[in-house]
């Protein structure tokens, strides 16, 4: 079973916008019930190494984020970023992920599903002529 | 979607404050609750009856992404 999630404008801040393929999802501690988070959304983007969160969320749903594993991202600007790992549950339109997921204090946006953590769980289909994002998630044995 | 939608979406959100957290409605053409945290954003579209939210993160300007 496949989702298809049309793709959401943005503006680009000179009168027109982006389009990126965005999905709404909810995280979680990874222990069995613990609540979730309100869902947020979250730009899938393969140019990224991991899934990385804004931190708020996280400490929402009870994380302790500098108590994490500390390390380090780059972006573009070429300036390394300070992150913290833990484990998560990410609820996903696919079904429910475990995933080692970072959080960042100054994320620009609530969340970025990235190689590891999210592309390895679903086939996904960037369609420009469909505006649109199709999902397919894979169950590996 | 149809494009009068996502239009409506980037109308509302040009018009969203800046470094804040909003929700919006659920057609995405008008702003239900803005916070300066998430955890604030939370508590007003509680207030403003919204049950199931979902919360969009607004950048510090509107630039392309490349994050």
């Amino acid at each position: 079973m496949s989702v298809k999630l049309p793709y959401k404008k943005f503006p680009d801040g000179k009168g027109g916008f982006d389009s990126f393929a965005v999905v709404p999802v909810n995280i979680a501690r990874p222990e069995p019930h613990s609540p979730r988070s309100k869902r947020f959304e979250a730009i899938i983007d393969s140019g990224a190494c991991r899934c990385t969160f804004h931190s708020s969320i996280g400490a929402a749903v009870g994380l302790d984020i500098e108590k994490g594993k500390e390390d380090a991202t780059i972006g573009v600007s070429g300036k390394p970023t300070k992150i913290w790992l833990h484990d998560i549950s990410l609820y996903t339109p696919g079904g429910i992920i475990a995933i080692q997921a970072a959080f960042a204090h100054d994320l620009p946006v609530a969340g970025i599903l990235g190689m590891s953590g999210f592309f390895g769980h679903f086939r996904i289909t960037f369609d420009p002529t469909a505006q649109r994002c199709e999902l397919e998630r894979i169950y590996q044995a | 979607m149809p494009a009068t939608q996502t239009d409506a979406r980037l109308e509302a959100l040009r018009k969203a404050p800046l470094d804040s957290w909003v929700v919006l409605s659920e057609d995405e053409s008008a702003i239900l609750a803005v916070g300066s945290t998430y955890d604030e954003a939370v508590k007003n579209s509680e207030r403003a009856g919204v049950s199931d939210p979902v919360l969009i993160k607004t950048p510090k300007h509107w630039l392309p992404f490349s994050v």
